[in-house]
């Protein structure tokens, strides 16, 4: 499986609250999916202007199929999906770190996107390069500089297929029938 | 071939002789806790799935704690989906508005989690209980609506950190002022994907609701979990909490840690405060000293327990608080409340000119009241400080133990409690 898209290069620690604030938990209604993925996707970072470890013009220009490349410690804090919820809506297709916070790492897979965690990483993009994922291979390029890196990911061997499936709930639908 | 505690548990649940950190395992789950935050959106993931019937609803537990009581038309809405949900499925651990308190509170007060097994809630602090020595953690609401459906969960076994400490703390030092410090050596990120379990002759001695200090923040230094080793004191914790038999798990003498950190309650010198935006920033108390606040919080599933009130009880007892300044007290729980009444503590703060909440998370998180406007500067006994954790981006919050908020709370700035002990 391959994940093409453009880089966004966010800072370290960037944390669930900052992600998704604490203020609009109870909004949004999960019965509802168009209705709850408009509200997630448009609540997320909504204090963007006044952190450091996000780029400025991100919320304005994001596009679908975009790949942040973030510093350490990426999503740490609380268990809200909401956080990755967030990224997945506004296009976000995976987040590639020096390290991820456990529940954020499980909550992006488990909604049908990739994290994943390679120390050092972040040095080698900047936002607007291109890079490129191979899952199964377990090798991230960046087609604007020609360099290429290899990860191995710490996950159960039905996370690939997960992801194929678009998600946790899918792939347990997809078990059923 | 040895194991750590945490390995034990989850080689034992996953029916394995042996495990070790970083393998991926598949394990059952022994109880499984939603809230009012994320219990709606959990449940309409679990109907999502098309599915009926909770894989065992006497392991469910569903604690209203966040939003008490409801704020507002959004939060009464999901609550009440979540009351429905409890009826249809038969679960008869549900703690309405007035029965409980802040979940993981109340799941280690009513014995819900016993040694040697696992739970795990949709809230990251769910690693709190881990104070019994089982394997506490947290995940998001997908996840728990397949666990709803299976039981099962995977896991990483965590490498473990041993975190030792020796000697004595003399109050008004408290659990808290060496936690402060044990997340200043490790950072925000020192635990990433790892376990921290507490040792050492200053765990022994201290009470449960200090050690629930301990594993209730070792998320904030990125942990899976954190747990400590069953003693007497559990012991004698939980006898007339829970009936049902259990085992006390430990790690084998020779087990193999991934490192070992090394504390002494005399490291602590002075009352810690970690200042804002980040857990991991201690500092003494007396270089920050005479920092304005606008506001003090004594609360929360880090601090809002009886020995909490206690300590800051008799610090405020016969004296007022600032005049500018909101001080607001919230216990943990019911539990904590009614003791709490008996002991005077709660005339005693109402006296001293706090406002006292119901048992609700209160001002810890950006959720329903003591929310800071712009520039407010906030003393709290919570977990987080993140910017914006609490209301506008630029409130700034500070964090330490009920004693140091206590002290802050009469000058209306950051005070040493040692001034008053
Ligand atoms: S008191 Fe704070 S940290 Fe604890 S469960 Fe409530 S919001 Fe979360």
């Amino acid at each position: 499986m391959e994940l093409k898209g453009r880089v966004w290069k966010f800072g370290k620690d960037v944390d669930t609250d900052e992600l998704f604030a604490g203020r609009f938990i109870m909004g949004g209604d999960e019965t509802s999916q168009s209705q709850y993925q408009e509200f997630i996707a448009k609540s997320g970072l909504s204090d963007v202007e006044q952190r450091e470890n996000v780029p400025g013009d991100f919320l304005t220009n994001v596009t679908k199929g975009d790949i942040i490349v973030a510093q350490e410690n990426f999503g740490i804090g609380s268990s809200r999906q909401q956080a990755a919820e967030t990224l997945k809506y506004k296009g976000v297709r995976a987040v590639v770190a020096d390290s991820i916070h456990r529940i954020f790492f499980r909550n992006f897979w488990n909604l049908g996107c990739p994290a994943i965690d390679l120390p050092g990483i972040s040095s080698e993009f900047k936002t607007g390069h291109e890079i490129l994922i191979n899952l199964r291979q377990g090798t991230i390029k960046n087609l604007s500089t020609g360099k290429e890196f290899e990860f191995r990911l710490i996950i159960p061997t039905w996370f690939i297929d997960m992801v194929e499936a678009g998600g946790l709930i899918p792939y347990h639908k997809s078990l059923k029938a | 071939m040895t194991m750590t505690l945490v390995e034990k548990i989850l080689a034992r649940k996953a029916g394995k002789k042996f495990v070790k950190p970083d393998e991926i395992v598949e394990v059952s789950v022994d109880r499984a806790m939603i809230h009012d935050a994320l219990g709606a959106h959990t449940i309409a993931r679990f109907r999502e799935l098309g599915m009926e019937k909770v894989w065992d609803p006497a392991r469910i537990v569903v604690v209203v704690d966040h939003y008490v009581p409801n704020k507002d038309i959004d939060t009464a809405k999901k609550c009440l989906n979540i009351k429905k949900f409890v009826v249809e499925q038969d679960i008869e651990n549900y703690y309405e508005v007035g029965k409980g308190g802040i979940a993981h509170q109340v799941l280690v007060e009513k014995g819900h989690v016993l040694p040697g097994t696992i739970l795990v809630g949709v809230d990251s602090h769910t690693t709190t209980s881990g104070v019994v020595g089982a394997f506490a953690t947290g995940i998001g609401v997908d996840e728990m609506a397949a666990v709803f459906k299976t039981g099962r969960l995977w896991e990483r076994v965590p490498g473990t950190i041993r975190i030792n400490i020796e000697g004595k703390l003399v109050p008004p030092i408290m659990s808290k002022d060496l936690m402060l410090l044990v997340l200043k050596k490790l950072g925000v990120s020192g635990a990433l994907f790892k376990s921290l379990q507490y040792t050492g002759t200053t765990i022994r001695q201290m009470s449960m609701a200090g050690r629930m200090v301990l594993t209730n923040m070792a998320i904030e230094s990125g942990a899976t979990n954190g747990i400590i080793e069953p003693d007497q004191k559990l012991v004698d914790f939980l006898k007339g909490r829970t009936t049902q038999p259990f085992e006390l798990v430990r790690s084998d003498q020779d087990a193999e840690y991934t490192e070992t950190l090394e504390f002494h309650a005399d490291d602590i010198k002075e009352p810690l405060v970690a200042v804002p935006p980040k857990p991991s920033n201690a500092v003494g108390v007396t270089e920050v000293g005479g920092t304005r606040i606008d506001q003090a919080f004594i609360g929360s599933c880090t601090n809002g327990r009886l020995e909490d009130l206690r300590i800051a009880a008799k610090i405020l007892k016969d004296r007022k608080v600032d005049k500018l300044t909101k001080v607001i007290v919230i216990p943990a729980s019911q539990e904590v409340l009614k003791a709490a009444l008996e002991e005077g503590l709660i005339s005693i703060f109402v006296e001293a000119g706090a406002v006292v909440g119901p048992p609700t998370c209160g001002p810890c998180m950006e959720a329903h009241m003591g929310i800071l406007g712009p520039g407010e500067v906030c003393i709290s006994t919570a977990n987080r400080n993140f910017q914006g954790r609490v209301g506008d981006t630029t409130a700034r919050i500070y964090l330490a133990s009920p004693a140091t908020v206590a002290a802050s709370a009469l000058k209306g700035k950051i005070s040493d409690p040692r001034e008053f002990f």
